[in-house]
């Protein structure tokens, strides 16, 4: 498995790509679904991290596209049985779409990113955009579950409560994350700014990059290059 | 090489950060900038640095800044920070969530250095500084002390003409302070000059040929540091714990009954090489005690607090606290018992004011507010200098202001016990004072503290007893005196506290 975490971004991008145009031609839901849950398959056959997170997502996603499509077919006369399916459809589509992009976003690291569009040699802008863009949202989430944990080491009871208040307390964490952010992008902008980074010259890379991309440096004397 | 004349600056406010001062560095030389926390060490470092005003700016400055002859504020910023390498002192300031070779070769890449070069370079660079073990990892995965080390080697990448340090020793474990030591001495013929800031002066006693003291904000002369270290009387006046001080054992407490037992746990969380990061740990902690908990960075301290409050989860083995089992409870009941404070504070603060974190901590069992309660919050608040900040952000406080936070937090909040996770403040003379007010208020109560920390004096003055944690077991229990002469120490090879028999009891 640990290859496919190692696929170069612009691999898994493309891939995440065809998928998601399969999800969105293929004709209704008697394709659309079990494409959807091969997908769901993929993401734990692969032990994707934060799979278990994703699948509280996709189940939340699936019933409110379901019930949303469902009542408004109904309301524009379409039959029950016909209405249910068209929705479906969506939410198959949706999850496998999520499901792709999913992938790429939890098993590329902003390291490897950098080091797929530095052996491009990409506009360095571009570089930063994609790293941040694919990178940050992982972090963010980890923030936001390790801020969690700094709720329950103060005492707040949030396991052991009902859903609403479950998810009042998750809202609250909106604030610290929201500090949080502003430090993380204050510390890529200093870390971008004394390292050297130039938006007018191109990076280059230690990692060796084609299909996959390396993923550690190998530390010995013989050292191929 | 660097010229600082008549400098200020302030952040707002009546109080300057830095006032009227001024700074030679030459080619050769290792300053040593030694100061209490909240003196303006960090301050006068980024101006050093070329980070203040340059990357952040300070409403009031003031004064000129000369590097090899020009003003620094002409120098273009690349220019600046190929020249100058900087490490902050809160590491993560300045880090984000690369992998440990991506941020050691980042300041290379971002140069265009070729590929082979880059890697000629962090085969050298983490030989040099043994942190081969730490590839392919993600930075913000590692310990406190790790990620220092990671991000001095980053620093170290483009050997630079002036490499300023911002307490570097912070979290490191004695071996790893050696380390740097030794590197920091190799580099001389490298790097030309160096400016480094601590607290603690005999950290980088040997790397160091000149000293000065910063307090309130004000630098005093540049001694030679043979000449200083042995002194008292000036690094008492700049609120700093002198390098040649003696070892000032606090009073103890009666000890009772068992506060919290940890009962041969074994965790589910494994390192890489597939062990259990906690094999088989055991120990008890009694009403009266303050233990200290040692182990190498990366050891599993971390993961044992993590483990008491129910944060990371244990294979086999169980946790008593106050007498009762507490393997079934949330970790918000355990911590309503246990309150832990680590080392960055940021990561447990969620309130908006400080007055309601401490009356947040003060109403966690009850979970209602009652009238007074704002009241008492600012009293607590008053009791850690904290009054005149009760309605302030906690994000906006520094880290010293954070750290007494914490300990008000912890008063308040009525535990039973406290783990406190390397805290910084106790290496200056006021944060002593605070350390111990808190472990007075604690230890009379009837409470007990656990204190996890690298800084082994600090641990030989306050703990009655010390556990040292290694591969995932204690391996040793006792009385903290003979700690130090015990096997499980002599394994670790780091020097004893006051081993140069500058300080035995007072």
């Amino acid at each position: 498995m640990r290859a496919l975490y190692d696929l170069n971004f612009f691999v898994k991008l493309a891939c995440a790509f065809l998928v998601m145009l399969a999800a969105w031609l293929v004709p209704g839901w008697v394709y659309g679904l079990p494409l959807s849950i091969l997908m769901v398959l993929f993401l734990w056959v692969a032990r994707t991290p934060g799979f278990r997170a994703y699948l509280k997502g996709a189940v939340l996603l699936t019933l409110l596209v379901v019930a949303s499509w469902s009542v408004n077919l109904l309301i524009q006369g379409m039959p029950v049985l016909e209405a249910v399916q068209v929705a479906l459809g969506m939410a198959a589509r949706l999850v496998t779409t999520t499901a792709a992009f999913f992938f790429v976003m939890e098993t590329s690291s902003p390291g490897s990113i950098l080091a797929a569009c530095s052996a491009l040699r990409l506009p360095p802008i571009v570089t930063l955009v994609l790293s941040l863009t694919f990178g940050m949202i992982p972090m963010l989430r980890e923030d936001f579950e390790r801020i969690a944990d700094a709720q329950r080491a103060r005492g707040m009871e949030i396991d052991a409560v009902s859903f609403p208040t479950r998810l009042r307390f998750a809202l609250a964490r909106g604030v610290p994350l929201l500090v949080q952010a502003i430090r993380t992008a204050h510390a890529i902008s200093l870390s971008l700014s004394i390292y050297g980074f130039d938006l007018k010259r191109k990076r280059t890379t230690w990692r060796n990059v084609g299909l996959l991309v390396e993923p550690r440096f190998p530390l010995s004397k013989d050292e191929k290059r | 090489m660097l010229d600082i004349r008549d400098l200020t600056v302030g952040f707002g406010g009546d109080a300057l950060v830095i006032a009227d001062v001024d700074l030679s560095v030459e080619a050769g030389q290792r300053l040593l900038v030694c100061g209490a926390a909240g003196s303006g060490k960090s301050t006068l470092l980024n101006v050093v640095a070329g980070i203040i005003p340059g990357l952040v700016a300070a409403p009031a400055f003031a004064g000129s800044v000369m590097f090899r002859g020009r003003p620094m504020a002409e120098l273009a910023r690349d220019e600046l920070f190929s020249a100058i390498a900087s490490l902050a002192q809160n590491a993560e300031d300045q880090l984000w969530d690369l992998n440990v070779e991506d941020l050691i070769a980042f300041p290379l890449e971002n140069r265009g250095v070729a590929k082979a070069a880059i890697r000629d370079r962090l085969q050298a660079l983490l030989t040099e500084m043994e942190l081969g073990a730490l590839r392919g990892r993600r930075v913000l995965t590692l310990s406190g002390g790790e990620r220092r080390m990671v991000a001095i080697a980053a620093a170290l990448a483009a050997p630079p003409d002036l490499l300023v340090l911002d307490e570097p020793t912070t979290g490191l474990d004695p071996a790893a302070r050696r380390r740097l030591v030794r590197l920091i001495e190799r580099l001389a013929g490298q790097v030309p000059a160096l400016v480094v800031s601590e607290q603690d002066p005999a950290a980088l006693e040997t790397v160091a040929d000149r000293v000065a003291l910063l307090s309130k904000g004000r630098l005093s002369e540049v001694r030679p540091a043979a000449d200083l270290m042995p002194l008292r009387a000036p690094w008492i006046e700049a609120g700093i714990l002198p390098p040649r001080r003696q070892s000032v054992p606090r009073k103890g407490f009666p000890t009772g009954g068992s506060l919290l037992a940890v009962d041969r746990i074994r965790t589910e969380l494994r390192r890489a090489d597939g062990r259990a990061v906690l094999e088989d740990v055991g120990f008890e902690l009694k009403a009266g005690e303050t233990v200290g908990l040692i182990g190498r960075n990366g050891a599993g301290k971390t993961t044992l607090f993590q483990s008491i409050l129910g944060l990371s989860k244990i294979r086999e083995g169980s946790i008593s606290i106050a007498g009762e089992k507490a393997d079934g409870w949330t970790p918000a009941r355990r911590a309503r018992q246990i309150a832990y404070l680590p080392q960055n504070m940021r990561r447990i603060l969620f309130n908006m004011t400080l007055t309601e974190e401490v009356a947040f901590a003060m109403t966690a069992k009850t979970g209602t507010p009652d009238a007074d309660v704002a009241g008492r919050a600012r009293d607590m608040l008053s009791g850690y200098g904290l009054g005149a900040l009760s309605e302030a952000n906690p994000f906006s406080l520094s880290a010293r202001q954070q750290a007494l936070l914490g300990l008000a937090c912890a008063e308040a909040a009525a535990v039973r016990v406290a783990i406190l996770d390397e805290p910084l403040l106790a290496r200056d003379i006021e944060g002593r004072r605070m350390l111990d007010r808190f472990l007075d208020a604690m230890l009379s109560a009837g409470n007990a503290v656990m204190l996890i920390s690298h800084d082994l004096e600090l641990i030989d003055d306050v703990a009655s007893r010390t556990l040292i944690l290694e591969d995932g077991r204690i391996a040793f229990d006792g009385a903290t005196r003979n700690g130090w002469t015990s096997r499980a120490f002599r394994e670790l090879g780091w020097p004893a506290p006051y081993a140069d028999g500058r300080g035995e009891a007072a």
